[in-house]
């Protein structure tokens, strides 16, 4: 029983991370449609403005929201300078998020270095719930998670930017006729993307240690999350592909090593691409 | 495809210009590197056949990016798994281990990309997806590789022998000497480059330019999609297979990060600035950019590592077709002009 607990509490936390280090790919891939292959070098960025932050003597939280702003306005000049111009192009884009992880990850290693990093956790130890014993920050980071997702909900389903972005999502041809400001949505849309992955960056940052390649880690890891969810089913398919994924890796790490863990998730993840190239949470 | 390049397209497969063109171009090239060991020598000629080797990996790339229009970042797990078959059949079986290793390196490549080509192209799986797909699959390549240490050596890596073929009563041929090396690798990558080339101009490289520019139309014809992509996939894996056992051959060792990801980009930027559109640009492109980068990663590595991926960016933007791209379509105005 407790082991059973503990195990469906590791499941949890890694569920909440993975989906917080997805999201930001989920919004810009699920809302605009461009796969956004520069994801993981925007979680790094994120990562190492917080440690940048916190090492000029900011607070951790103030630290973590000005990594989410820089990396947005990063985010949001790349859309400005390249990305706008191959909106109807999907497979350049890709290339072009990926020239921009390329040189994201060089100006990481020749501003910040490539030694090792590490941000301290702003609160350490454990809360003892009941039976369970949550370690504080990953617990915290978890419950924030879950405002971010629900924060999202509620701007797209009850504010007018939602609504216009929504109108995008279903037709965009009809909503610019109707006098919607697509190309002001789109660099909304991109820079809330950016920003979300600098933040996620940012939060995940005092959970490992930093170098210019963390975000590779979950660059992969995070489209299957999304693709395995369902493209466009930012909430649902984000928690269900985190679930789907992180599970499979938490109990193939029961048995075997972390490393094969890793392989066999890809490996799941494929072929649930190959049978449900739609996702988990869209009906045929 | 504007209107006018789509007139023009008979054109680049006709007869005229294919000996004009780009095996022109192909006959000087190599011919020029059969010739290059007697004017220089030493360290050009020991480090040459490496270049060449990430050239033909470049190729097998041009392959699919060019001509069919999927990308694969997985070229670097094909390559790595042709360097540690090789690398482990001369290690079990000592010098006479050479043919079963270079064998087995096409063979796994292309069954590997033949597998996992069937298994996501009969399912219509999107090109976006095969990029990640394939990215995927250099992941777990390289951690198999970095997991299974006690047969591959984990993160020190294996050391692959130079070979040694033995031709019966004809004698033995050993690939220790740089010159013997020279001209093993040399005619390899030749025959690779006639091989892509002749699937590429045959019917077979036709069929993939259509299902590149319109695969709606192509099965409406009445052709299996699914199954010439997989051949090209497959064809590409064994390439790149065989180019890696000899890479690991001629470098003496084969480590996990020659299947990582940042390998398998190194690829797609070559390919992207010599031109997808042609093998040979590819090939060019291979050499080049990567003899360029290990030449500078030693004296400016960041800024080198920095200014490629700008050069990528604007090779997307402004030279979709890449330099062989440009070239083409120079030529082909001053010929207009001419005219």
């Amino acid at each position: 029983m407790q082991f059973a607990l503990s195990v469906a509490v590791d499941a949890t936390l890694i569920t909440l991370v993975l989906a917080l280090a997805a999201f930001g790919l989920a919004v810009i891939y699920g809302l605009i449609g461009v796969i956004n292959m520069g994801h993981g070098a925007m979680l790094t960025l994120g990562a190492y403005f917080t440690w940048w932050s916190v090492s000029a003597g900011l607070p951790f939280f103030l630290a973590v929201a000005v990594a989410a702003i820089g990396v947005g306005l990063i985010g949001l000049a790349f859309e400005h300078l390249v990305i706008r111009h191959f909106y109807e192009r999907p497979f350049e884009t890709l290339l072009l998020t990926w020239a921009f992880f390329l040189i994201a990850t060089e100006m990481i290693k020749i501003v910040f270095g490539s030694d090792f990093r590490n941000v301290a956790s702003p609160i350490s130890g454990a809360w003892v719930v009941g039976p369970l014993n949550l370690p504080a920050y990953r617990a915290l980071v978890c419950m924030l998670t879950l405002v971010l997702m629900a924060g999202t909900a509620f701007v797209l389903f009850k504010t007018n930017i939602g609504i216009k972005i929504r109108a995008l999502v279903q037709n965009r041809e009809v909503a610019s006729l109707l006098g919607l400001n697509i190309a002001r949505t789109y660099k909304l849309v991109f820079f809330a993307g950016s920003a979300v992955a600098g933040l996620a960056g940012g939060l995940i940052a005092p959970m490992l240690s930093i170098d210019p390649y963390i975000g590779n880690v979950f660059l992969v890891r995070s489209f299957f999350v999304v693709i395995v969810g369902g493209v466009g089913q930012l909430l649902s398919g984000t928690l269900i592909g985190s679930f789907l994924i992180g599970g499979t890796e938490t109990i193939f790490a029961l048995f075997s090593s972390q490393v094969i863990a890793q392989a066999a998730v890809f490996f799941v993840a494929i072929v649930l691409l190959r049978f449900r190239p739609q996702g988990m949470m869209r009906g045929r | 495809m504007t209107p006018s390049q789509q007139a023009d397209a008979p054109r680049r497969w006709g007869k005229e210009g294919f000996w004009r063109g780009e095996t022109l171009f192909a006959i000087i090239l190599f011919a020029a590197l059969a010739l290059l060991p007697m004017l220089a020598g030493g360290y050009i000629v020991y480090i040459l056949p490496q270049y060449l080797l990430f050239g033909m990996l470049a190729m097998s790339l041009a392959l699919l990016w060019g001509f069919v229009g999927i990308l694969s970042f997985g070229q670097a797990a094909f390559f790595a798994l042709g360097a540690y078959a090789l690398g482990l059949a001369l290690g079990h079986w000592g010098p006479s281990g050479s043919y079963v290793g270079l064998l087995a390196a096409p063979l796994l490549g292309g069954l590997l990309a033949a597998l996992a080509g069937y298994f996501l192209f009969s399912a219509g799986v999107r090109a976006t997806y095969f990029v990640l797909v394939t990215l995927a699959l250099s992941i777990i390549v390289e951690q198999i590789a970095v997991s299974q240490s006690q047969i591959t050596g984990g993160w020190n890596g294996l050391f692959v022998d130079r070979i040694v073929l033995s031709f019966g009563p004809l004698g033995t041929l050993e690939l220790f000497d740089d010159y013997a090396a020279y001209f093993f690798i040399l005619p390899v990558v030749a025959l690779a480059y006639v091989l892509l080339r002749w699937a590429t101009t045959a019917k077979f490289g036709k069929v993939l330019v259509g299902i590149r520019e319109n695969e709606d139309r192509l099965t409406a014809l009445g052709y299996d999609i699914s199954l010439y992509k997989t051949a090209a996939f497959a064809l590409s894996g064994a390439v790149a297979g065989l180019a890696g056992a000899l890479y690991g051959m001629h470098a003496n060792f084969v480590s996990p990060s020659l299947a990582g990801v940042l390998f398998s980009t190194e690829v797609v930027v070559w390919v992207a600035i010599g031109g997808r559109i042609s093998l040979i640009g590819a090939l060019a492109g291979g050499v080049i950019v990567s003899s360029i980068s290990n030449y500078l990663s030693s004296i400016i590595p960041d800024y080198w590592q920095l200014a490629l991926g700008v050069i990528f960016i604007l090779v997307i933007i402004f030279f979709k077709e890449g330099f062989a791209g440009a070239v083409t379509q120079t030529l082909r105005a001053a010929r207009r002009r001419r005219q």
